[in-house]
């Protein structure tokens, strides 16, 4: 208490709350604040988030996604994947994903260039792709858009944010 | 027989939780204290019991008893022994006894430690953590069975990936879960509180002190995550946003609300009911994140079975909800503050902004996470969001933060003037400014970067002060230098532990401004004696060599020369290993680490047909090493603070036999 009386009589400069009107200055302030929290939030998401689809989910809708920035997820068709290294400073990796293996259904061709071959990528690999679907059919992931997990191996596998 | 004795003693395990649950509501009913007793004693026996259990599932995982499902499906015949080991926490079965093993040590412990102090809340406190337990070994005994019993024997087992062959990774795992389980001794003791009517400070200081262990853990289990995704993943980088992770870092966050506002309780004996909130919502995000983390219901890069069991942790979070906010309503009235915030401008003022800042990060990181269910409820289409957004919309909070870190420490109890302040923070702001201008003229760019370094150095500096009042009181008493700054700790840990955490915490805030903003990678394919530059450095591509490793193994090595400013610093080997039973590839990166930055290569492709030329990525991380270094030194604070002070108690204990007329 000695250190409260000390400082009530010295600093008329502190930032005093005063009882009655205290409360209401709290929840003006918090609501303001809150607001600001609010909009710094919503600031950074307007425009880029992404729409979330699996295969078939894409190609119900296709023309409406095309060129849009998209996450897309599906299982990997082991025979359909291609490293090709063009040259020294390109490099081109192509695979296939369906829904559902046993029924595949639509298959996704994904694209991915100048990346590495994730080690993760391998047949029934499950791959989620943040990219966009060009008007050739193919889905260009983004740079570090491939992110693979693989639930065969391993239960718990965690799994492989390919240069997120 | 092995699988057969196992379940019986989980069965066992089940039966004393669920009598410990009723025996500690029938002895408080009736005054019985012998009952309570019995319910003490069911609840420590859980501890054997599970632990049997666990050991017997080891026991079938080294000697590859197959005929167990969980067995078979974790571990293969080639795997060695301490992998087998650790498989006990590989799957979702397995790891479902570890967490009722762990629940049960924690119980256990406190029971031992609160016994005799706590005769009012240990039957309520035995109550809520035996509810949990039931569930949890409910769950093992019939759902999840780790004992579970395949019809046809397999040869061999599934096997572990080898990417889960990591340090880092095997110990992890053990410390989410023990900062998890943890949260569920001081939610056990803040209901017994409530339920009890024992609403003085008594519960907020064992409420802290159990927080302050759990937070230990989960905060090392978070940082072992970022360290192995760095050194396994190839990809340069530790934190992803991913749902999974976001689901053991907003408990974190809860919890570390908590342990700064505790503080204005303990002093000030202000905020009981936003504290008792906060004891609540961490343990709520806790089961929310096993929930996400084990039900596949957000999707997330880090994959687990999906199972039966995310309905019923559904059930089970609502029981608690209801059960909680019943509780908290019922005893508001008892939540009273006494006091009132006497200025802007105090400590307590500064712990009210601290808990808005890490509720505001909380509140982002919870909308972004559960986006893709909130937009498909309001929009019909599921949404993402992805790290991009999540660090625009932190930055500016964490910056504050940052700053809030440094003076903090500044302001008194009551409050302070504005001049104090000034007069305190004006020279190190001045220093941090002056340093600033020196990496400005030393070539670093970017307002961002700038402001990050000149808000870390301010704080760090305000921080390293703390330390040097202090020492230097002691000094004048005629201490020795050594000796002052030990004793200053020693004598409070809590305060002086804290300092150390906050410093850990700046540490690793230059380690990751540097690498966010300052990353460079390049890829390219290199003939024999060709070269690559990246910043500062050169990569010389001398040559690839491949030979057969242990077991199954095919190792690809390269080597590779790193000049930097033309002068040869290093020698890397990164190299790809194939597991050729499998198929299962593995990049293992090599880096030349120092404190500036890490040079990291990674062999991305090779074939035998052009052995001359290969295909690297590198990755140029500066301060990437702040990052650990930070880490460390947050540990070792957390552990300053947490390690229990025998004065302390002393204190705690006298009060209460004050309190209950039991003193000498």
């Amino acid at each position: 208490m000695a250190q409260a009386s000390w400082t009530k009589n010295k600093n008329a400069e502190s930032l005093e709350v005063k009882s009655g009107n205290g409360r209401l200055k709290f929840v003006i302030g918090g609501i303001v604040l809150a607001i600001a929290v609010g909009f710094l939030a919503f600031n950074a998401m307007s425009g880029n988030t992404q729409l979330y689809k699996t295969v078939n989910e894409f190609y119900a809708e296709q023309t409406r996604l095309l060129g849009r920035d998209l996450r897309v997820s599906g299982y990997v068709i082991g025979d359909s994947i291609q490293f090709t290294q063009i040259d020294a400073a390109n490099s081109r990796l192509e695979f296939d994903i369906v829904d559902d293996l046993a029924n595949p259904g639509q298959t996704l061709r994904v694209v991915v260039l100048n990346e590495p071959m994730p080690d993760l990528l391998q047949h029934e690999a499950q791959a989620l792709v943040e990219g966009h679907a060009n008007e050739d059919g193919f889905f260009m992931a983004n740079p570090g858009g491939l992110m693979l997990k693989c639930p065969t191996r391993y239960e718990e596998a965690e799994a492989h944010p390919e240069g997120v | 027989m092995v699988a057969e004795v196992g379940y019986a003693a989980l069965l066992l395990a089940f039966g004393a939780a669920v009598y410990a649950a009723v025996a500690a509501w029938y002895g408080n009913r009736t005054g019985n204290q012998a009952w309570v007793e019995s319910a003490r004693n069911a609840t420590i026996i859980t501890l054997p019991l599970t632990a049997f259990a666990g050991i017997l599932l080891i026991y079938a995982l080294v000697t590859s008893d197959f005929s167990i499902e969980y067995v078979w499906q974790v571990s293969s015949r080639d795997m060695p022994t301490y992998l087998k080991v650790t498989a006990l926490w590989g799957g979702q079965a397995g790891s479902l006894l570890f967490w009722n093993i762990l629940l049960a040590v924690f119980t256990a412990a406190a029971m031992f430690s609160k016994w005799r102090t706590q005769k009012e809340l240990i039957p309520y406190a035995i109550m809520v953590a035996s509810f949990t337990q039931i569930f949890f070994l409910g769950i093992s005994a019939f759902v999840e069975n780790p004992f579970a019993q395949s019809a046809i024997v397999p040869p061999d087992g599934n096997g572990l990936n080898p990417l889960l062959r990591h340090p880092g990774m095997i110990i992890h795992p053990p410390m989410l879960y023990l900062g998890f389980v943890g949260f569920t001794i001081p939610y056990a003791f803040a209901m017994a509180a409530l339920m009890a009517d024992r609403l003085d400070d008594t519960w907020i200081r064992i409420t802290r002190r159990w927080t302050l262990v759990a937070w230990l853990f989960l905060s090392l289990g978070l940082i072992l995550g970022g360290r192995w995704a760095y050194d396994v993943l190839g990809w340069g980088g530790y934190w992803a946003w991913d749902p999974v992770e976001n689901a053991s870092l907003m408990p974190w966050l809860a919890g570390t609300a908590f342990l700064h506002s505790a503080m204005i309780q303990e002093k000030r004996d202000m905020f009981k009911r936003w504290n008792m909130f906060l004891v609540i919502l961490t343990y709520s995000l806790v089961i929310l994140g096993t929930f996400i983390v084990r039900s596949g219901v957000i999707s997330s890069v880090h994959s687990f079975a999906q199972s039966a069991i995310g309905p019923l942790f559904f059930g089970f979070i609502a029981i608690m909800f209801v059960f909680s906010a019943y509780w908290a309503t019922k005893r508001r009235e008892h939540l009273v503050s006494e006091n009132h915030l006497d200025s802007l401008l105090s400590r307590e003022a500064a712990f009210l902004y601290n808990n808005f800042l890490f509720m505001a990060i909380l509140a982002i990181v919870f909308l972004f996470t559960y986006y893709p269910i909130f937009s498909e409820l309001f929009t019909g289409e599921k949404g993402f969001v992805g790290p991009p957004v999540y660090e625009r919309a932190l930055a500016p909070l964490f910056a504050v933060l940052l700053v809030l870190m440094g003076i903090a420490p500044l302001t008194m109890w009551y409050r302070t003037s504005l001049k104090r302040l000034q007069l305190a923070a004006r020279w190190p702001a001045l220093a941090a400014l002056i340093f600033v201008v020196i990496l400005f003229a030393l070539g670093i760019r970017g307002w961002g970067a700038l402001l990050g370094f000149w808000i870390g150095s301010f704080s760090v500096i305000l921080t390293l002060l703390e330390f040097w009042k202090g020492t230097r009181a002691r000094m004048k008493r005629g201490e020795a230098p050594w000796v002052a700054f030990t004793g200053l700790m020693a004598r409070n840990r809590r305060r002086y532990g804290g300092y150390w955490i906050h410093l850990g915490v700046l540490i690793m805030a230059f380690g990751i401004i540097g690498v966010e903003l300052f990353q460079q990678e390049t890829q390219l394919r290199l003939q024999t004696g060709e070269s690559l530059s990246l910043g500062q450095f050169e990569m010389v591509f001398q040559g690839v060599e491949r030979y057969p490793g242990p077991d199954d193994l095919l190792i690809t090595e390269a080597t590779v020369d790193v000049y930097q400013n033309g002068e040869l610093v290093r020698t890397l080997h990164p190299r790809t290993e194939l597991y050729t039973r499998t198929g299962q590839p593995m990049t293992i990166p090599n880096a030349r680490s120092t404190i500036t930055e890490d040079f990291y290569v990674l062999l991305v492709n090779w074939e035998p047909t052009s052995a001359s030329q290969a295909t690297f990525r590198v990755y140029l991380n500066p301060l990437i090493n702040w990052v650990w270094a930070g880490g460390i030194i947050f540990i070792i604070g957390t552990m300053i603070a947490a390690w229990p002070d025998r004065r302390e108690e002393r204190v705690t204990v006298s009060r209460q036999q004050v309190a209950l007329g039991t003193a000498d």
